[in-house]
């Protein structure tokens, strides 16, 4: 006997869609988004200066990598997130864990950062560069004060977030302050402290972004300047999409190392 | 009472709530607990019964009074004394196995001690099997059972225990109540236990302790007679004794008293 499988309204508020459906619609978007492209752009609709088919952005963007050593900028763009993050995170992890733990830390740092952070980065480029001139400093530098602020701030949450009975439990179980903070408090807020994290890598790639069209004669953004003077859109919109895709890989990168590292969150009775 | 291993001295607590205004939670409150005895503080939500518990656990500091463990007053947590929430208090990021070793841990005991222990008090309350999953695949019984095994295995000379099967639903409270008795019988270990549960404070305690509202004073030291200082491990025999519905009833007319006063 078969089983006749109810049709799901289209409109059924609040009940999860189906695998095949969730396909479907995935796919349908962006193919309806390059078909209007393809057509906009085929039919004339649109100038084709300003506006490059999506088969000429594919190919420039693999001129770009193969022929005009593009990949070292990308290189450069994901080196200069990945340390500028780093060193982001060394301070905002420690810090926001202490400031998150003892109200006397949070008394000191809290009216301090969250003055900064109502300061938008950006508008730290023109001294910067009078600081520290031209050379890889001033970008790291605006992605470091672009980040930290707002990680600090995430962090000390999470941290708060710490429910009161654990530190209690490990208080009466004997545990040192020490080992309250390190092995209960850090522990238990770790998976919110990645996830902030996660959250944060995005904002650091816009403020890369900025910088290198900037400040910069190396990097992605860098690029989409020198091919702005040359008019060459396709070149544009290539940059754009690989920092896109970068985005997406570390974005992914990033859940898979959750689900790895906090394999307890996944399993439930 | 010189022979309790663990009193409250006449004790009492304040709370600031900020603006000048306090909120008195618990007046004058004095009794002791003796050694290998179950002592259940009762009374209505609101008597200060937890603020009781916590300032014998030492996680909240008396503004007049003394508590004393062994004739010491108290003055923070410590490993003597071990506490049971009511909330989920396990670490999620660690085994089974490795929560009931954590106090053990912190407290410098070695690694073959500590799995020996963490596996007799792992079988004491029936998750051996479980030893090696996480604490998020058991259900909420089991979890609790994880965080009595934990603080037992920490030896603590009193199990102090914050309405831990509140949060159970009745089959599953019932039969941890029996393992209460099963292992107090078992490890000799001092218990007090806040409940708002009638039944559970008859079944449970030698001594029970009924605290009034508002502010959280001492009404009535009851031992429950008809045990005649027995325990008896299984539910459905309890109900059926002699004396045991007088008591309920008792505290049911206190519990009504205090109900009263509040409305």
């Amino acid at each position: 006997m078969t089983q006749t499988k109810p049709k799901r309204d289209f409109f059924a508020v609040r009940s999860p869609v189906g695998r095949v459906q969730g396909t479907i619609s995935a796919i349908g978007i962006w193919a309806v988004f390059f078909g209007v492209w393809i057509l906009a752009t085929s039919l004339g609709w649109v100038n084709e200066l300003l506006v490059p088919s999506p088969q000429k952005v594919l190919a420039a963007t693999y001129d770009l990598f193969v022929n005009r050593g593009f990949s070292s900028d990308v290189l450069v763009s994901v080196w200069r997130v990945f340390i500028s993050f780093a060193m982001a995170c060394s301070v905002a992890i420690p810090l926001g864990v202490a400031m998150g733990t003892f109200a006397s830390i949070e008394a000191i740092f809290a009216p301090f950062v969250s003055a900064w952070r109502y300061l938008p980065a950006p508008s730290f480029i023109p001294i910067l560069l009078m600081w520290f001139g031209t050379g890889e400093a001033p970008k790291l530098a605006l992605l470091f004060i672009g980040v930290i602020f707002f990680l600090i701030t995430l962090v000390m949450d999470h941290t708060k977030n710490v429910r009161k009975e654990l530190i209690e439990t490990a208080l009466t179980l004997g545990a040192s302050r020490y080992i309250v903070v390190v092995k209960v408090v850090f522990p238990a807020a770790l998976p919110d402290i990645v996830t902030a994290m996660r959250q944060m890598l995005a904002m650091a790639w816009t403020y890369l972004v900025i910088a290198e069209i900037v400040a910069s004669t190396t990097g992605i953004g860098a690029m989409m300047m020198r091919a702005r003077r040359f008019l060459k859109t396709d070149e544009i919109l290539s940059g754009i999409i690989v920092i896109g895709v970068l985005g997406l890989l570390t974005d992914v990168l990033f859940r898979v190392l959750h689900r790895r590292l906090f394999p307890y969150l996944e399993v439930k009775h | 009472m010189s022979d309790a291993q663990l009193e409250v001295r006449d004790v009492s607590k304040t709370f600031s709530l900020g603006r000048g205004k306090t909120l008195k939670a618990v007046e004058g409150v004095t009794f002791g607990v003796e050694q290998n005895s179950i002592c259940a503080l009762l009374g209505p939500s609101g008597c200060g019964k937890s603020t009781v518990l916590r300032m014998m656990a030492g996680l909240e500091t008396p503004t007049e009074g003394h508590v004393l463990i062994g004739g010491e007053t108290v003055t923070g947590p410590g490993q003597d004394r071990g506490v049971v929430f009511q909330a989920y208090t396990s670490f999620d990021w660690l085994s089974v196995r490795k929560n009931v070793e954590f106090g053990m841990k912190a407290n410098n005991i070695d690694a073959a001690t500590r799995r020996e222990r963490a596996d007799h008090f792992l079988n004491l309350v029936g998750l051996s099997k479980f030893a090696d999953a996480y604490p998020s695949q058991l259900s909420g019984g089991m979890r609790q059972r994880v965080a009595i095994a934990r603080t037992l295995a920490n030896g603590p000379e009193v199990l102090l225990m914050d309405e831990p099967f509140g949060a159970l639903d009745a089959e599953t409270r019932w039969l941890m109540q029996e393992l209460m008795i099963d292992v107090a019988e078992k490890t000799n270990t001092t218990i007090v236990v806040v409940t708002h549960d009638l039944e559970e404070a008859i079944f449970l305690a030698d001594k029970i302790i009924f605290l009034s509202t508002h502010p959280g004073r001492l009404k009535e030291e009851i031992t429950p007679e008809f045990k005649a200082g027995k325990r008896i491990g299984d539910k459905e025999r309890i109900i059926r004794m002699d004396g045991y519905s007088e008591l309920e009833e008792k505290l049911m007319r206190l519990m009504r008293e205090e109900g009263h006063r509040e409305t």
